[in-house]
């Protein structure tokens, strides 16, 4: 019988296991690196660097780790908080202007016969909504985790997810006359 | 009901979306990055306790068998009464200070 991610934690928590920690990983490796390819609009290598420091910022503070959430909860948040914290960075470096971070198509993706529909239509929406979108229906957080994960209020999650599923049913509509 | 088919067809698209990212080397490189293994809790409960044995040991022979006991107790007793309490405040006080300090550097954290 395989071990639950709670098992897993106890036992990181118990003796520093290693191996228990590598098992974490290889199990939301995926889900992790998807959602921050995802947010960093699929630059690959800087959503796996991301990653990398999602994993051990988890594993340096497993101990604040509670087990009132899920584990992969828990781990999106800390996701998140590595993207907006690299997000500033590059902003104060490069002179990034957020805004147009958050508001801006993908240049990689303007063109519908390189990119597919549905991944176009995501990149036209504002970060916020792109993120509780990604959260809720696509790795199937509940609106209250999403609200935990992105440290906003959960009426604001519901609207961020509302408005994006709009704005995404209408570029999808507007593609199906092609 | 049309609504919510084309939210579930959304939906699946996205959920569709979502491909397995194979690990490929991944878990192994984060793996390579963590901090080296502490010692488990038991051997350092247990290193700590021969060690404290060991000091209480070296100090009782080095005190001449602990006669350093009784003779802090003759001079306690001949302690003013002003003293102790002195002292027994200025311990409280201390002893609340350090509480203090670490319920405030725990809740900061």
């Amino acid at each position: 019988m395989s071990l639950t991610d709670a098992d897993l934690v106890a036992r990181i928590l118990l003796d520093d296991d290693h191996h228990a920690f590598s098992e974490l990983v290889k199990r939301h490796q995926s889900a992790v690196r998807g959602l921050l390819r995802q947010l960093t609009r699929t630059d690959a290598a800087l959503a796996d660097d991301l990653a990398q420091e999602t994993f051990l910022k988890a594993y340096k503070n497993i101990r604040s780790f509670r087990g009132e959430a899920r584990f992969s909860t828990w781990l999106y948040r800390i996701a998140y908080n590595c993207f907006r914290e690299d997000a500033r960075r590059r902003k104060e470096l490069v002179g990034i202007d957020e805004t147009r971070l958050e508001a801006e198509p993908d240049p990689q993706t303007v063109d519908p016969a390189l990119r597919h529909d549905l991944m176009h239509a995501l990149s036209l929406l504002p970060l916020h909504e792109r993120t509780a979108v990604l959260l809720c229906c696509q790795n199937g957080l509940s609106h209250d985790e999403a609200s935990r994960v992105l440290e906003i209020p959960l009426g604001t999650v519901k609207t961020n997810v509302l408005r994006g599923r709009e704005k995404l049913k209408k570029t999808l509509a507007m593609w199906e006359n092609f | 009901m049309a609504e919510q088919l084309q939210e579930d067809w959304l939906d699946a698209r996205l959920r569709d979306e979502a491909v397995y990212i194979d690990d490929d080397g991944f878990t192994g490189r984060v793996v390579q990055q963590l901090p080296a293994r502490q010692q488990s809790r038991l051997s350092r409960a247990v290193i700590l306790l021969a060690v404290t044995l060991v000091a209480c040991i070296v100090a009782y022979l080095i005190s001449g068998r602990g006669m350093f006991l009784t003779h802090t107790a003759e001079f306690l007793v001949a302690m003013p009464l002003a003293t102790v309490c002195a002292i027994a405040g200025a311990c409280a006080l201390l002893v609340t200070v350090v509480g203090a300090s670490a319920a405030f550097a725990k809740a900061r954290l």
